[in-house]
């Protein structure tokens, strides 16, 4: 299993947003702390993965 | 990983249900405590503060409140370890907090229950559990983690939050009751129309409960453990599940209330099973969320049936026994 952060080595609270993403050897992700951009992003890549698709908020401010 | 929305029950019908007060044991070895549910005579009486019936807003009611639970900090009991340590002169009971309020993460996020996301969701540092494969263990085991927690500066971060389309303002930790005063305040600089979430462990005390009551418009309360065992194995918290119950019952007839569990592997007979047996004889109706995304995060590995996570079946066996019970989830 591989653990990745979308941005710091540490949650952070400045500027910069975090999500956790932990990658499963069979492909499965399981996200902690998903921001607005991180699951339009994830939504990029899978787009047929509902559980991700219905939190993808289109109406929210880019710098949120 | 997330469930599909079952059909709603009605409410509970709270007059039949109840959970009996009795002695509090600590960790040690079984030595009754203070019973620490039940407002005694050496408890400030919160009576003439609660939002019924003063018609005050919210925002004043907060600001009033945060200067007693700041009192409170001399002789702190906001949870139901009831340390009773004087925060104010730098004394730590279980949770390490002092006076002083940090915060570790701050942004909008969408992976809490889709009614209330995207969220602008505030991470308090410390807290009063010690949960082994808790997801943020380093910041919640540590109330100096992260930046000092200005109230009204972060207010002002929520409200452009709001107007970027963040439908509710989520305080969590590590565990938010730890910090009470500073909740508090932080209510006091919000909107009066925004939807407040009082994300907790639900192991508070009755004079949390009291400085908290119309509060919050939703409690989204965790129910981790099914049984005082796995509880303080895990977490190191003694007599978890009264506790838990209560608060729930509570929190159930002041709020909204959404009850989550993380399902954790080799924990469905029991933590799982009993929680959503409880759920659905006590509380029939209330929304359920069953998370089965755990992760072996922070010590996790200290405990070999937590080196991984849930699997497919312990997953699908928990979904059908919620389903059994006519628990209504939701996503």
């Amino acid at each position: 299993m591989k653990k990745h952060r979308s941005k710091n080595d540490c949650a952070s609270p400045g500027k910069d947003q975090v999500s956790e993403l932990l990658i499963l050897p069979d492909g499965q992700i399981l996200v902690h702390n998903l921001t607005p951009a991180f699951a339009g992003l994830l939504h990029e890549l899978n787009p047929d993965d509902e559980h991700i698709s219905s939190r993808v908020t289109r109406h929210m401010s880019p710098h949120l | 990983m997330i469930c599909t929305v079952q059909e709603r029950r009605p409410p509970a019908r709270r007059e039949e249900v109840g959970v009996q007060s009795r002695d509090v044991r600590d960790c040690s070895g079984g030595t009754p405590k203070r019973e620490l549910q039940r407002a005694g005579p050496d408890q400030p009486s919160l009576g003439s503060f609660g939002a019924a019936g003063t018609g005050a807003p919210r925002s004043v009611l907060a600001r009033e409140r945060a200067r007693i639970a700041r009192a409170m900090l001399a002789d702190c009991r906001f949870c139901a370890h009831d340390c009773r340590v004087n925060r104010l002169a730098g004394e730590n009971g279980l949770c390490h907090a002092g006076s002083e309020v940090r915060f570790f993460s701050a942004q909008t996020e969408v992976s809490d229950e889709l009614e209330l996301t995207p969220a602008f969701n505030v991470a308090l540092s410390g807290c009063d559990l010690r949960c082994d494969f808790c997801i943020t263990g380093a910041s919640s085991w540590n109330p100096r983690a992260g930046a000092g927690f200005d109230a009204r500066a972060m207010a002002k971060q929520a409200k452009v939050a709001l107007e970027g389309g963040a439908r509710t303002i989520q305080l969590l930790g590590g565990e938010p009751t730890v910090h009470l005063p500073a909740a508090l305040e932080f209510v006091s600089w919000l909107p009066e129309t925004a939807r407040l979430v009082w994300k907790t462990n639900a192991y508070g005390s009755a004079t949390a409960r009291e400085l908290l009551d119309g509060m919050f418009d939703v409690w989204l309360a965790d129910f981790k453990f099914g049984n005082d065992a796995c509880a303080q194995r895990l977490a190191k918290v003694p007599d978890y599940v009264r506790i838990v119950q209560e608060n729930l019952l509570w929190a159930a007839e002041h709020s909204e209330l959404i009850v989550r569990h993380l399902l954790m592997p080799g924990h469905v007979e029991c933590c799982w099973q009993p929680v959503a047996e409880w759920l659905a004889e006590n509380l029939p109706g209330v929304k359920v969320n069953l998370r089965s995304g755990f992760w072996p995060a922070w010590q996790a590995a200290r405990h070999p049936e937590l080196r991984r996570t849930v699997s497919g079946p312990e997953s699908a066996r928990a979904v059908d026994l919620a389903q059994s019970l006519g628990l209504n989830l939701v996503p």
